[in-house]
């Protein structure tokens, strides 16, 4: 720290820090008009200017790019300072004199009038002050050059290259929230925003957090989410081997830095969402194909995010980043879903380990983990239709009951599949490991889709921060996130900025899991929008409406019931010994202190099916506290009041619902 | 004498001089969004390297929701 004297007063600083910085932390006022502190700061405006002594000699510099280094004193009102400012304010207002920003603060300095015009005087109240903060938000916040400075001196003046149109620009707005005159507006005529400015001024606070604090948060522009590989790793959470192990010793091979040192070669925003700041899609261009139908091309891969590394990698026992760049393009270029894929191979490859499968039944592959080369091989088969790799390509629902029957396989084989095959309601598991996760467990199984984290990610909440400790405040969990994250949904809004980037007094907050700040920018979203004013309980009300309704929809295809809600017994814990023992620590105290069975002189097979007993009992009374704060019945069937009450009672509604109260009632007595 | 603190509901071992970096450290908490609160107090993410924790402290090291 390095003691610095502004005023008289005396403050402590960490070197490096700006002048400008020291005075505002300290309440000590300094005029600016190119100034943001998430933009560079380039000194153009030269109104934050102060006098500075060192030794016996004083001078003039501009506050916001001086970094203090040694000892300074620092006076921001000085005679020499107050007669520079005026001067600068009146030659401003000599060209822009009826610019609101400008008026004010040259009536500060005891300036009403120029003295002189401008020849180039511009009377008009928006007009572009050449302060610069555009140039640079475009720079360093959209990572793009669209708009710059022509002409030197007073032909200055901001264009796109060779001031035409420029199509690259998608009106992403951030020039135009940062202006400080207005000189650069938005117009939104396709959506007709009741109040644009509204929402402009709450996606401006999330661009500057964006710009601010996501280096320090998750990365997302620099590597995307695949920051989550080595944090999933390090919490035990990375699916390897089919979700066997939540981490591996050869996990630092796919680090996220990996693939930004070696691969990833683009780190602009690829227009997924026009002008998103967050740019967490990534591309590796000129990478050059080892195998399939574009073998020695170079070409360009999307990616890959967390999802696609874990799941086309360690949960496959593979750690090598180019298989994952080439499956990644490969089921891009047919169509395949990388979790899908990654997951379904996942279970093929202990399939194969287990000798359920063999070279004869795959066609000659040898398909065990690790294996990269055979993976590919399927994935091409999948993807043009032949040979092991259709069969593969029907995904782990229909694998089970395909190789059940096709093999005659005996009950402990088909009961085997059942318990490691990673799906529910026939959608393949994204790529967390939730054996230590009750709620995540239910994330999974009542999501109504099928096994994906959209609906709830709860895992840290749960497993890590202990903050949802009874069946109740799982359930509640289980009933708030589901809601909140069903509406982007029906907005068609994206959830990343909601919590992939967080404000900076989030953690001063009453409850910062929720990011209060940012469901009040959603909320603010949809009320400028639409012109329909809203609060965040009406936001859940409307999910919980559609919620319903897809809960129905279930029905009517014959997924609703608790039995569809059921998990693959690897999602609540370890299936074999081999996973027991290699975390036995934690499940013999779990044993012991949880559920007071003593371990003394017990196989691990006796121990893992006491613990298999009471995970799956857990799961059971989860289900029965969600279904109970979702306002459904014991099998999981909304009830007519809570139909009623969301206002969703529709005849046709409620005859779906009837057939499943009466089958539950006959089948209860 | 204590000579642990309870972080999120586990002991820790605890000893002179032990900072939140160090409790984070011992836990393996490398996630970066974060809140953290000592016997109730918010710890701001600056002053975790400096900030020593008490003897019998209850950490709350509250990891926040991220990813797709």
């Amino acid at each position: 720290m390095i003691e610095i004297i502004i005023d008289g007063k005396k403050i402590e600083v960490a070197e490096g820090t700006t002048i400008l910085d020291a005075a505002r932390k300290n309440g000590i006022p300094i005029p600016t008009l190119c100034h943001r502190s998430t933009v560079e700061p380039y000194g153009a405006c030269r109104l934050c200017i102060v006098d500075i002594r060192e030794g016996n000699r004083t001078r003039l510099v501009t506050s916001c790019n001086y970094p203090v280094r040694k000892p300074v004193e620092v006076n921001t009102q000085s005679e020499k300072v107050r007669k520079t400012r005026k001067t600068l304010l009146e030659m401003m207002l000599s060209r822009w004199p009826n610019v609101n920003l400008i008026k004010q603060l040259a009536r500060e300095y005891g300036v009403t009038s120029a003295s002189y015009t401008h020849p180039l005087v511009d009377y008009s109240s928006n007009a572009c002050i050449l302060c610069g903060l555009c140039v640079n938000a475009c720079s360093e916040i959209m990572w793009e050059d669209i708009i710059g400075f022509a002409g030197r001196g007073e032909n200055r003046r901001v264009v796109m290259p060779f001031e035409k149109h420029y199509d690259a620009c998608v009106g992403c707005s951030t020039c135009a929230n940062i202006c400080p005159t207005g000189a650069i507006q938005m117009t939104d005529d396709p959506n007709h925003p009741a109040d644009d400015k509204r929402i402009s001024r709450y996606g401006a606070r999330v661009t500057d957090e964006v710009a601010l604090y996501d280096i320090e948060q998750c990365r997302m522009r620099e590597v995307g989410t695949a920051h989550l590989t080595e944090i999933m790793n390090d919490y035990d959470l990375l699916p390897t081997c089919n979700y066997k192990f939540g981490s591996h010793d050869e996990a630092g091979k796919l680090h996220s830095d990996v693939f930004k040192n070696k691969y990833l070669t683009q780190g602009v925003p690829d227009g997924c969402w026009l002008g998103c700041t967050m740019a967490c899609a990534k591309v590796a261009e000129h990478f050059e194909l080892k195998t399939g139908p574009y073998r020695g091309e170079k070409v360009l891969v999307d990616g890959p995010e967390y999802e696609t590394v874990a799941g086309c990698g360690a949960n496959m026992g593979i750690f090598d980043p180019e298989f994952v760049l080439e499956t990644n393009f490969y089921c891009d270029t047919y169509g395949i879903d990388t979790i899908s894929f990654g997951t379904t191979m996942a279970f093929v490859m202990e399939c194969y380990e287990k000798g359920i499968l063999n070279k004869e039944r795959t066609g000659g592959l040898e398909l065990r983990f690790g294996s990269a080369e055979a993976a590919l091989e399927i994935l091409h088969q999948m993807g043009t239709g032949q040979g092991f790799g259709v069969i593969v390509g029907q995904g782990i629902r229909r694998l089970k009951k395909i190789f059940a029957e096709k093999y005659n396989l005996s009950q402990q084989d088909i009961d085997f599949m059942q318990d490691i095959g990673m799906e529910a309601k026939g959608l393949e598991y994204s790529e967390y490991v939730t054996k230590e996760s009750l709620a995540m467990q239910g994330g999974y199984g009542l999501a109504l889709k099928g096994a994906q984290h959209d609906e709830a990610w709860l895992i840290f909440m749960d497993m890590v921060n202990n903050q949802i400790p009874t069946f109740q405040d799982k359930a509640e969990a289980l009933h708030y996130f589901p809601m909140f994250r069903t509406w982007f949904g029906l907005v068609g809004l994206c959830k990343l900025p909601w919590n992939d980037v967080e404000p900076v007094d989030n953690a001063e907050t009453d409850e910062p899991a929720k990011v209060p700040k940012h469901v009040e920018g959603y909320v603010n979203y949809f009320s400028g929008m639409t012109g329909r004013e809203i609060d965040k309980k009406e936001l859940i009300l409307m999910s919980e409406r559609v919620y319903n309704f897809q809960r129905v929809f279930n029905f009517r295809l014959g997924f609703g019931t608790r039995e569809h809600d059921r998990i693959p017994y690897r999602s609540a814990g370890p299936v074999t010994d081999e996973e027991y023992e290699s975390r036995a620590e934690r499940y013999d105290k779990q044993l012991m202190e949880k559920w007071n069975y003593d371990i003394t002189g017990k196989s691990t097979t006796e121990k893992r099916e006491y613990l298999r007993k009471s995970r799956e009992q857990d799961y059971q009374s989860l289900c029965d506290a969600v279904y109970r704060r979702r306002g459904w019945d014991e099998n999981g069937v909304p009830t007519i009041e809570k139909m009623k009450q969301l206002k969703m009672d529709f005849p046709e509604v409620i005859a779906v619902l009837e057939k499943y109260y009466s089958s539950y009632t006959a089948r209860s007595s | 004498m204590k000579t642990t603190v309870i972080v999120n509901g586990n002991k820790l071992e605890w000893f002179a001089g032990m900072t939140i970096g160090d409790v984070l450290e011992k836990m393996n908490y490398t996630f970066r969004m974060l809140v953290i609160r000592v016997n109730g107090e918010l710890v701001r993410k600056q002053n975790y390297a400096t900030h020593e924790v008490p003897s019998g402290a209850d950490i709350k090291v509250i990891h926040l929701i991220s990813g797709g």
